[in-house]
């Protein structure tokens, strides 16, 4: 009988911690696609290989063409696992041949010399450094869109459009003399984007602050519920009364640090992890009941359960406030997953 | 799907013949192992919440350009008591590093090689964008890609690249704008790439299927048949209801919806050819559409359309309203106004 319960509490146990593991696992994979990339490879490595190349590269081709055929036949046969084998197998050897091609001299015909050339040719070119200082400008305009910042981005975009043509027309000095003047305005828009974002962050600190006293406050009253030393809450207390007293936003991160040591030291992080998890919870709760299709039911019991913990978690019934929760995350990832 | 809140742990009483259990002729050792695995038990049930629940990746996107940088977008669950976080980047060559709260709103950060420590105050998720110039190498014309990710994740290869050598096994693969992107899963990744003169193609690939007798040929063709008659009988009862899409589909395109767009694609150049395309079927719709209908008609995943309009609404090119508990998306009347 020993033997059994310890098996049943080890299968449960390696079940909990296996089962962690796996929920991030991806979906399934498609098959089919193993066979396009696969080939695709095979016939690019086809085009570069000559009469001249080396007798070791045209052996490795074999090999590969073969994997390929393989990889199809195991598709064929819905073999998944040998198909999967056959992929990584031949991958493995077109990566070998493109390398023995890249230092070989069979390497030179027509189409090898092409793809050195596009290659070649983009690296000069400076329409990646466009693209990706187009992509920060539109972060950074939908950014000052949100923190109601009145900046000019007008001149920026003309010089956008400036350097693409000059990059159309191959005048790609041009093009990169452009890009460093946007370079320039980008520093400049930053600047002034940072100078509206601390006034407002300054804000959201005191607001930050302002909930996490609410909840040191909630931690002290447990804490005194529990019986724990005078020290300690004395401790707390002022450090309460630190935060409570700063404005600035880094001196709030500062004393906020100092009361996370506090916590870790006298182990009273329990609550914080609920708390924490709570708001969470709290979100997603949020997000969902604004997806369309979701039985409003369902939001309603559910906020009603999340009061439910807040109220055990208040009254320091941290194993009930611990299980309800863990149930209720439970049941919203069954719901995201129902939709 | 409709699932109900209903707590999971729920404390049963024993029953006295449950007592029946513990006597046995190991008693002793059954209560000397019991409580340390059942310690373990607890151990990990409450740690596993916490392992899902805070700093987890919930999406990780990458996108690869030609001349060896990738652009990295990516939105972390954070815990909303800590007051800041830091992120491990890849790699510490970075680039255009901006970092937005839940609410669009910039948070200050500060980069210390491949760290960034940024002052979250309170927010539970964090979207981080920028560039990193230490994922790709290069050996003569061979590109590597090498990733050692802690998410699934996915990545957009540059245009006219064609895989010739991998390591891991895609998810999925599809062709956005001639440009193929892979969803990959967690762990090390390397990605062998070299350019083409020419761009992928989306010849679908061409599985032999194994031979077969007839049976085997009638058993697969009579489902076949009968999916196909189905779905044939089901456009025909969809045409005699005259969905607003294929409505739209079949009215000749005019001269006015034409312009519209034109005039909508010339303000915003930077423009993705697929959202392109979602713009003309909206303005083909008579300037409206269902997100619903949208992922119909482009057969795309609930996410990569929500991300799709997202970014079409960060352009302002369209607005996103409540219909029928469903996203209306409509394009906007005054995008001149909005730049």
């Amino acid at each position: 009988m020993k033997t059994i319960v310890t098996f049943g509490l080890f299968v449960l146990v390696a079940s909990m911690a296996l089962g962690g593991m796996t929920s991030n696992v991806s979906a399934a994979e498609d098959p089919a696609i193993f066979l396009k990339i696969a080939k695709r490879a095979q016939d690019q490595i086809k085009n570069q290989i000559s009469d001249d190349s080396s007798d070791k590269i045209k052996t490795l081709f074999e090999d590969g063409t073969q994997q390929v055929k393989l990889l199809e036949n195991s598709l064929g046969s819905d073999d998944i696992s040998s198909a999967k084998e056959h992929f990584l197998s031949a991958m493995k050897i077109f990566k070998e041949i493109s390398r023995h091609l890249t230092t070989s001299d069979g390497s030179s015909n027509v189409a090898a010399q092409a793809e050195s050339r596009t290659a070649h040719d983009s690296v000069r070119n400076p329409s990646n450094d466009l693209q990706r200082l187009q992509s920060y400008v539109d972060n950074l305009k939908t950014i000052a869109k949100k923190h109601n910042a009145l900046i000019d981005f007008s001149q920026i975009d003309t010089l956008f459009d400036d350097a693409r043509q000059q990059i159309k027309d191959h005048q790609f000095g041009d093009a990169l003399d452009t890009i460093h003047e946007i370079k320039q305005i980008i520093t400049d828009i930053n600047q002034e984007l940072r100078e509206k974002a601390s006034k407002q962050e300054s804000q959201r600190a005191k607001e930050y602050a302002q909930k996490y006293l609410e909840q040191l406050d909630r931690l002290i009253e447990n804490a005194k519920k529990q019986g724990i030393s005078d020290e300690i809450i004395e401790k707390l207390e002022s450090a309460r009364e630190n935060l409570s007293s700063t404005d600035d936003p880094r001196q709030i991160i500062e004393e906020i640090k100092k009361i996370i040591l506090l916590k870790n030291q006298f182990d009273l992080t329990e609550h914080d992890e609920l708390e924490s998890r709570i708001l969470q919870v709290e979100k997603t709760l949020y997000k969902l009941s604004k997806i369309d299709g979701v039985n409003l039911d369902t939001i309603s019991e559910a906020r009603d359960m999340l009061q439910s913990i807040k109220d055990n978690l208040n009254n320091g019934e941290f194993e009930t406030a611990n299980e309800l929760l863990r149930d209720l995350a439970k049941q919203l990832a069954e719901i995201k997953n129902s939709l | 799907m409709n699932p109900q809140i209903v707590p999971i742990h729920r404390k049963e009483s024993f029953r006295e013949d449950g007592m029946l259990f513990v006597r046995t002729e190991g008693i002793l050792d059954t209560m000397v192992n019991a409580p340390l695995v059942i310690a373990g038990l607890i151990v990990v049930a409450l740690t596993m919440p916490l392992q899902t629940s805070f700093s987890s990746t919930r999406m990780l996107d990458l996108t690869l350009y030609s001349d060896g940088s990738a652009h990295i977008s990516a939105q972390l669950d954070v815990d909303p008591l800590d007051p800041d976080f830091e992120v491990d980047l890849f790699g510490t060559s970075i680039d255009n590093f901006v970092v937005v709260g839940e609410n669009g709103f910039l948070l200050s950060s500060e980069i210390i090689d491949d760290k960034a420590m940024i002052d979250t105050f309170g927010s539970s998720s964090i979207t981080i964008n920028y560039d990193s110039h230490d994922l790709i190498s290069k050996e003569g014309r061979v590109w590597t890609f090498s990733l050692d990710s802690p998410s699934d994740y996915s990545l957009l290869m540059p245009k006219n690249s064609i895989i010739v050598g991998m390591d891991a096994l895609p998810s999925s693969m599809d062709l956005v704008n001639d440009q193929t992107k892979l969803d990959l899963s967690p762990g090390l990744t390397e990605i062998n790439y070299i350019f083409s003169a020419t761009p992928p193609t989306t010849t679908p690939p061409t599985t032999t299927p194994p031979t077969n007798d007839v049976s085997t040929y009638a058993l697969i063709g009579a489902p076949i048949i009968a999916a196909v008659t189905g779905a044939i009988i089901m456009i025909k009862r969809k045409q005699t209801k005259s969905s607003p899409i294929l409505q739209t589909e079949d009215i000749p395109e005019t001269k006015t919806i034409l312009n519209d767009t034109e005039k909508i694609f010339n303000l915003r150049p930077e423009m993705r050819e697929d959202d392109k395309e979602i713009i003309k079927f909206i303005s083909a719709n008579g300037g409206e559409a269902l997100e619903s209908d949208l992922r119909k008609k482009f057969l795309q995943p609930r996410t990569t359309m929500w991300r799709a309009v997202k970014r079409l609404e960060r352009q302002g090119v369209i607005e996103i309203s409540k219909k029928d508990l469903q996203n209306l998306v409509k394009l906007k009347q005054d995008l001149e106004e909005e730049e």
